[in-house]
């Protein structure tokens, strides 16, 4: 089919291995997000916080620093599991943020115009489709989570040494334990919306929604039947409460609702039911027939 | 380990029909689509027809592996498009009847997503993207956005995504739709050039009957989701003989035995009606001579040959749909 020829060929050379293909979508996806001039802003400025905390950490483990600011190494917070916590929360938050603009577009854009049937009348299987879309969000919401704790992690593990990281490597696991919930979630549900909602406005309010109202709904429900089982629709809560137990914490950071009062593997319940509860909506939106008229 | 692209080969077309049906039932919804479909369908190019809801895109749906049967099965190139569903969609080019597209991107970078999808190496697709675009006449309109082009644009594009990638078999659902003229003409070239520059199988959807007669050798007409027909074009044009209906003043028994003469078969009839079978060998021009040898005025003359609206409308009216609509 060479262009001067003007004429039809097949094609005969060689094909990308099968598994590989659905890094096609996320290639592609993340090519479209970055010439937004604003992700990249909304990109910078979820990174920013760990620029402080990196500061913070310095000053904390360099009392040549402290002399020059004048700081008493007492007044300072230590940099321990709960200055983990902190920044995991900040920076799932701010992973919310970016969520709710990315998500939105992944699959809306593909539907608007009827283009899923392209993707699956290939040899490209619906959860070939969604990994790519969900590896997009995976990619992204990781490299302001976990990722930059884990470097915000071996910076104090650096400058503190005297063995701090040995006594202190066990937090690895519920900082990239949590991060992982928290974005397979966060990212699920943006799917689902994003499956069922064209516009990006509707779609990031109605991802808020999904956070807010549920929790509102939880909230009058306590009040309501003089119980604390209505919290269990508070995924953030719910978030909060297994990452203070990952942490072995019990802060007052984690919130006022009194984290000990729903047990654990229920919030791990409540998480893993949202998921699966995306992936049935994805499921029923992701098909590629076209309507059977007549 | 380096995959590589469907080889070129030819044997398999003669030891695998192109399409095989085996009782073939699709249920969706509770409501049975697909009633049994049984046939074989062997040419390079087959069509199909049959009126809205005869069940024509569940048919194509279940080929490419998007409906399961509820009973049969479907064989597509010797693949059972169930059970081989990857493997069947490695060797297909589908270019559906709705809309699809991604509007913001453009045309070229559209079709290279696609070509990638399908398994295509960046560069081996970013080539043969613009290979498809410039061969589907589209060149000139290759970086801009799909979103914004005519219908007919689109449906090109449709089509340089469905053959970029180089199908063994190419799926067209209803190609045509919303093209003016001479659009559809240049697509209806494109469709059989494509057919005759390889050995590419075609599946072709149409309501036109028009662009299936131009371009399948085999025609699967449904009907209520059942079979009306399987009928082979090729054959069906070889043994469907021109015929002229001719009124004549002045014929006489001398007129048209000399026709007979020719290879003709005569049937008379009154006020000077006469209708003449003719051989391929015998042109019109011919049946001129001898009426101006013989001095017979021919007043009126109609030259027709069974054509696929003659077929498709004896199927309907055998499978009781008198009215023949479609």
């Amino acid at each position: 089919m060479a262009v001067y020829k003007r004429r039809y060929n097949s094609y005969t050379g060689s094909l990308t291995p099968e598994w590989s293909r659905f890094f096609v979508l996320t290639r592609y996806a993340f090519a479209d997000l970055f010439k937004s001039r604003f992700f990249v802003i909304l990109l910078v400025l979820c990174m920013v916080p760990c620029l402080f905390f990196a500061g913070y950490i310095f000053i904390a483990n360099n009392q040549t620093v402290q002399l020059l600011m004048q700081l008493r190494s007492a007044d300072l917070f230590s940099v321990e599991s709960q200055y983990f916590i902190v920044i995991v929360m900040v920076q799932t938050q701010a992973a919310f943020l970016l969520n709710c603009w990315v998500g939105p577009v992944l699959i809306a854009g593909d539907l608007t115009n009827g283009a899923l049937p392209l993707f699956l009348s290939r040899p490209f299987g619906r959860g070939d489709y969604v990994l790519g879309k969900l590896a997009v969000l995976g990619l992204l919401l990781s490299a302001v989570t976990w990722i930059p704790c884990l470097l915000l992690f071996s910076l104090q593990a650096g400058l503190a040494m005297n063995g701090w990281i040995w006594s202190h490597l066990w937090m690895v696991f519920p900082i990239v334990l949590c991060s992982a919930i928290w974005i397979l979630m966060l990212s699920l549900i943006s799917l689902a919306v994003s499956a069922w909602v064209k516009l990006r406005i509707v779609a990031t309010g109605v991802i808020f929604i999904s956070f807010f109202i549920p929790a509102g709904l939880g909230e009058m429900f306590n009040a309501i039947m003089g119980t604390y089982w209505g919290r269990l629709l508070n995924f953030s809560y719910m978030f909060r409460l297994i990452l203070a137990k990952g942490f072995r914490e019990r802060s007052a950071l984690l919130g006022t609702f009194g984290w000990d009062e729903i047990p654990v593997p229920a919030a791990w319940g409540v998480l893993i039911f949202v998921c699966l509860l995306s992936l049935v909506i994805l499921n029923a939106r992701l098909r590629a027939r076209e309507a059977v008229r007549g | 380990m380096e995959l590589r692209g469907p080889p070129i080969r030819n044997d398999w077309q003669m030891m695998d029909p192109t399409i095989e049906l085996n009782e073939l039932e699709v249920q969706l919804g509770g409501r049975t689509i697909l009633h049994g479909l049984t046939g074989v369908l062997k040419s390079r190019a087959i069509g199909l027809l049959g009126p809205n809801g005869a069940g024509k895109s569940t048919l194509i749906n279940t080929l490419l592996g998007f409906h399961t049967p509820s009973k049969g099965s479907a064989r597509v190139l010797g693949l059972d498009s169930h059970t081989s569903g990857k493997a069947l969609r490695s060797l297909v080019g589908y270019m559906p009847e709705n809309d699809a597209f991604i509007s913001k991107m453009s045309g070229v970078r559209f079709v290279r997503y696609m070509a990638e999808v399908s398994g295509l190496p960046p560069d081996q697709a970013m080539e043969r993207a613009h290979e498809a675009f410039v061969y589907v006449g589209l060149g000139e309109a290759r970086y801009r956005p799909v979103g914004t082009y005519s219908l007919g644009m689109k449906q090109l594009a449709k089509l340089a995504q469905a053959i970029a990638h180089g199908p063994k078999l190419l799926i067209l659902d209803e190609p045509t739709n919303g093209m003016d003229p001479p659009a559809r003409k240049r697509l209806i070239e494109l469709i059989r050039e494509i057919r005759e520059a390889s050995d590419i199988c075609l599946l072709l959807s149409s309501h036109l009957l028009r662009d299936v007669e131009e371009t399948c050798d085999e025609v699967l007409i449904l009907r209520n989701g059942q079979i009306a027909s399987i009928c082979n074009l090729v054959e069906e044009r070889r043994a469907n003989r021109k015929f002229l209906e001719l009124e004549t003043i002045g014929a006489e028994a001398t007129f048209t035995s000399t026709l007979e003469g020719l290879g003709c078969e005569c049937a008379v009839f009154t006020n000077g009606r006469i209708k003449v079978v003719m051989p391929d060998s015998v042109e019109i021009r011919e049946v001129f001579k001898v009426a101006a040898d013989r001095g017979v005025q021919i007043r009126r003359m109609n030259h027709r040959r069974d054509s696929l609206e003659d077929i498709f409308l004896n199927a309907m009216e055998q499978t009781g749909a008198a009215d023949g609509r479609i």
